[in-house]
């Protein structure tokens, strides 16, 4: 019974840090409806800025606070506008992805200045403690729980009850008809970023502080943990992101009393999961359904896709089958990197785009499509060229059922449904070491053969990649010409109507899965192959974004603008490489600048 | 790699003297060595950490060597994606004559078929994972072996410390899993019993909960397989729970930044450890005392790997020639080569892994970490 107590107390204590993250997150969501990636960031920026301020400037806690809420507040006035104002009436997709963007520059500058080596926060606030059952919390906890719940209770009294913050909640309702009402809306997306910038700082500083260590690399975890607990409080509401944050807290105490620290996240990711599609609108919501998000031709950019003429694909493909005759294999092998990227690009350009299924968990396909076939040919002593084939059907069946419970779900909840399965396939794969050899991982998985002929050397991997994806490239492009095509544009353009035309949406949807999951398995398997040992951690969440980030890029949809995504971004980083240090970063700016100055794509979207 | 090249020529130049500036320092032909390691993302600080010490090394040995040696550093920030692009880049380079790197399994291995097939020497100094020598005979590793390390860290806490209940906190990876099921092996076969092994994810840093189930199964000792960084969390953590047990660690967490991060917390944490900078050794000596001269800071254990490792390099490439194939023969043959991990280096041409770290007992006093003498466990 003690014991419970204890985990019941540091459920909450865990869940008391998250709430500063979700309190933050919550207020962007509210009045931008934008999940922000860059707030983990941000959080970071204001962990360092604190650490500076004490180390270089001897500043004591008050000043050193006013030191981090004044730079974090400027980073987010920044973040407002660079990834918010000038994407105003571009596609709804555009300033996650500029955050997404954000995130990548904003990490790497803080690594560049600080070096990546994890930093000790001096302790500001005394170092007493009482003892609460068999464990003590200190004077630390509570200046958090405090600052969280004066937070929410001052921004909540401000939305309601200030001239403000009723603007800032009819820029939330509806933004056009703010303005209309002369509603300065772009001061209050400011004044908004600004504050909830300020609090991310804040926790950064508060939380270095508190396991006396900061380091660039938890800007992730800490946007992921603070995006799970705004979905539990529900998207938007500020007290509520308070209490999702506790009960994530307690979630994975518990999770972790019953089944053991390493199924700590597994626990976090299936209670988002359950939320979503259970009560997508949070714990606290009267309403069971989902608000009316104005989805309709507004989440795809509208654009006339670049024609490309049909002798030029020709000469395309003529020319990639002739490259290894250059006899250039560092060449041959990006050129092989891409091609397998490009079939994981098409995959999610179909979801992604046809169907409009922003899918933020693409690499668990991969993971899926790599372990099967490295299980079947290594455990199961099956030959390689039925094994890669069978994981790409496996792929598929498992893909669909996986993300099947997430099809009632639109707009930014599948990307946040599609995240958490992601994770959730990278932690099953983690755990279950009985089928897939635990965080070992599976070495020795044979390398690429087809019936007795051996694709090895980076020329036959080329080439089988190369006929794999035309292949499976020119499927698709017929499959979209197609009633199917024409059936999955009309979800995506308008479900009710498709509805009501007699379009189920579920099946089509599974379809487009099935599909995607398909090339992805394929891809994987062969990456697998090539790699001879993969393990969780191969196909990580960073990959995922990379998909996205190619699919955009080329222009969602567009099967042509797919494969050139991939190549360019699997290309252009090796094409930095002789600047090291600077090559994410630069990246990162390469991003921004696409989203902000072609949100449609390089091809077009479809 | 011009920026790469640009470190390397200035380290150089400044060992032959400060006049001696940018093609001045091309004295005799230098010899090659790829690196693939991160230099950004997540384990950027031990790619930087690489960097330090390759260049105190050759600093140190290419001014009297024949043929002095340099490394072109490729950024894979550890992720087989591109690891495997520069293993391509460096087997079709014909200046590269040997491979070190890269820093995890999964960058490493994806690369070895490259490496193996091409016929250069990938030399995984920090690849501890069981299967990356299987990979094929050109896969070698100076690693420190667990299943040599996990009875040495069982022996400390059962026969140097009398404790007889053990409870792991083990990091949940390929080389946390190895570590702790060989720990846990050799701790059963020495009569001890382990009352609880919990796997924590990377990036992880509330314990809380994880340190009440270890407290309920009511070990007398907590042993740590985790890095220093994690380390110094958990430590942390288990002085605020006041739980009274022992604590000692695998020598993954030996660094000045464990009692950085650490603070008061960590006095009284026992570690093993196959590097310690107060060691009397005069291969350790020097090295310290020059790579304080030269970055104002203490190495830690991943320093002196690397330190070593340019160290066999250089041993390498001026007994057994600048090509390929005499590097693969000669790291098959060598003995005696210095080390300040090992003593001396010399490879089991079976298991392509180096045998016979020295292991020191230290425990942390005052903030510092001393040589373990014996008596009572603090």
């Amino acid at each position: 019974m003690n014991a419970w107590f204890d985990y019941t107390v540091n459920g909450f204590v865990i869940g008391n840090i998250y709430a500063l993250l979700a309190v933050g997150l919550a207020l962007i969501y509210g009045v931008a409806n934008l999940v922000n990636f860059a707030h983990g960031s941000v959080y970071v920026v204001g962990a360092y800025v604190g650490w500076a301020a004490i180390t270089y400037l001897g500043t004591p806690l008050p000043l050193t606070i006013l030191c981090v809420v004044i730079v974090s507040a400027l980073v987010g006035v920044g973040i407002e506008r660079i990834g918010l104002r000038p994407l105003h009436g571009s596609s709804r997709i555009a300033p996650l992805l500029a955050t997404i963007g954000i995130t990548l520059v904003l990490d790497q500058i803080v690594q560049l200045i600080f070096s990546p080596d994890p930093r000790a926060v001096p302790m500001q606030v005394p170092e007493w403690r009482i003892p609460l059952g068999g464990g003590t919390i200190g004077a630390l906890d509570l200046l958090i729980a405090g600052i969280g719940l004066v937070s929410a209770v001052v921004l909540y009294g401000f939305l309601r009850f200030t001239k403000l913050g009723w603007a800032v909640r009819a820029t939330a309702q509806d933004s056009d008809a703010a303005l209309q009402m002369g509603v300065d809306i772009n001061k209050v997306n400011m004044a908004v970023f600004a504050i909830a910038s300020a609090l991310g700082g804040l926790s950064g500083l508060l939380v270095g502080m508190y396991y006396n260590q900061i380091s660039p690399a938890m800007s992730f975890e800490a946007t992921l943990k603070g995006i799970v607990a705004l979905i539990i409080g529900g998207l938007g509401n500020v007290p509520g992101a308070i209490a999702g944050s506790l009960i994530l807290g307690l979630t994975e105490s518990y999770g972790i009393a019953l089944f053991g620290t390493s199924y700590r996240n597994l626990f976090a990711f299936v209670v988002l999961i359950a939320m979503l599609v259970w009560r997508p609108n949070g714990l606290f919501a009267g309403r069971r359904s989902l608000p009316p998000e104005p989805m309709t031709g507004t989440f795809i950019t509208r654009s006339r896709p670049l024609k490309v003429p049909r002798w030029a694909v020709v000469a395309i493909i003529v020319v990639a089958a002739l490259l290894p005759l250059t006899g250039h294999p560092y060449l041959l092998q990006i050129g092989a990197n891409s091609l397998l990227y490009a079939m994981l690009a098409l995959s999610l350009t179909l979801v992604a785009g046809t169907v409009g299924q922003i899918s933020l968990g693409h690499a668990a396909l991969l993971a899926i499509g790599g372990y099967a076939s490295g299980l079947l040919a290594l455990d199961g002593g099956w030959p390689v060229a039925l094994a890669m084939p069978a994981a790409g059907l496996i792929t598929a069946a498992l893909g669909t059922a996986l993300v099947f419970p997430a099809f009632r779900l639109t707009g930014h909840y599948v990307s946040i449904a599609t995240l958490g399965i992601g994770e959730i396939v990278s932690l099953v794969i983690l755990n279950w070491t009985g089928l897939t050899h635990g965080a070992i991982g599976l070495g020795g998985i044979p390398p690429l053969e087809i019936f007795g002929y051996d694709f090895g050397s980076v020329e036959s991997t080329y080439w089988l990649s190369l006929v794999v994806l035309v292949l499976l490239a020119l499927l698709q492009v017929r499959l979209l010409n197609s009633h199917l095509g024409r059936s999955w544009r009309a979800i995506r353009d308008d479900s009710v109507a498709a509805r009501s035309y007699g379009v189920v949406g579920d099946r089509y949807k599974a379809l487009a899965f099935g599909y995607g999951g398909f090339a992805a398995g394929i891809s994987g398997a062969i990456t697998a192959h090539i790699y001879s040992y993969i393990n969780h951690e191969t196909f990580s969440a960073s990959i995922s974004i990379l998909a996205l980030t190619m699919v955009i890029l080329g222009g969602l949809g567009n099967v042509l603008g797919a494969v050139l995504g991939a190549t360019l971004l699997i290309a252009l980083p090796e094409a930095f490489r002789d600047l090291a240090e600077y090559r994410i970063l630069i990246y990162g700016v390469v991003l921004l600048l696409l989203i902000r100055f072609r949100p449609q794509g390089l091809l077009g979207t479809v | 790699m011009r920026l790469h090249r640009r470190s390397v020529l200035s380290a150089t130049a400044a060992a032959l003297g400060s006049f001696a500036i940018g093609r001045l320092a091309n004295a005799a032909d230098p010899v090659f060595v790829g690196v693939s390691g991160p230099l950004t993302g997540p384990n950027a600080q031990y790619g930087a950490q690489w960097k330090d010490s390759f260049d105190l090394a050759l600093d140190e040995l290419n001014p009297t060597a024949a043929h002095p040696v340099r490394y072109i550093f490729e950024d894979s920030q550890s992720d087989p994606r591109q690891s495997v692009a520069i293993a391509q880049k460096f087997v079709n380079d014909p200046r590269i004559i040997m491979e070190l790197g890269d820093f995890s399994s999964p960058a490493s291995m994806a690369a070895s078929p490259i490496y193996q097939r091409a016929r250069l020497v990938q030399f995984g100094f920090t690849n501890s994972h069981p299967d990356f020598t299987k990979g094929g005979d050109y896969m070698w590793s100076s690693s420190i072996s667990q299943a040599e390390e996990q009875p040495q860290l069982a022996e400390y806490a059962i026969t140097g410390l009398g404790k007889r209940r053990l409870g792991v906190i083990h990091l949940n990876t390929d080389w946390g899993v190895t570590s702790k099921n060989l720990f846990v092996a050799a701790a059963q076969a020495k009569g001890a019993a382990v009352t609880a092994a919990e796997g924590f994810l990377p990036n992880e840093r509330d314990f809380r909960s994880t340190l009440v189930r270890i407290r309920d199964s009511n070990p007398d000792c907590i042993v740590l397989i985790a890095y220093y960084a994690d380390a110094a969390t958990i430590v942390r953590q288990i002085r605020t729970m006041a739980l009274p047990q022992a604590i000692v660690a695998v020598s993954s967490v030996y660094s000045p930044k464990l009692i950085e991060l650490g603070g008061e917390a960590v006095n009284g944490v026992h570690c093993s450890t196959t590097f310690f900078p107060g060691e009397q050794r005069a291969e350790v000596q020097r090295f310290v005392t020059a790579f304080k001269a030269k970055f104002n800071r203490d190495p830690d254990t991943f320093n002196a790997t690397a330190y070593d490792t340019m160290v066999l390099v250089s041993t390498l490439v001026n007994r057994y020639g600048t090509t390929r194939p005499a590097i693969r023969q000669g790291i098959a043959e060598v003995r005696g080569v210095p080390s300040v991990i090992f003593g001396t280096i010399q490879f089991d041409p079976e298991t392509r892994r180096v045998a016979g770290a020295r292991y020191k007992r230290l425990v942390v006093r005052d903030g510092q970490f001393q040589l373990f003498e014996g008596g009572t466990p603090s």
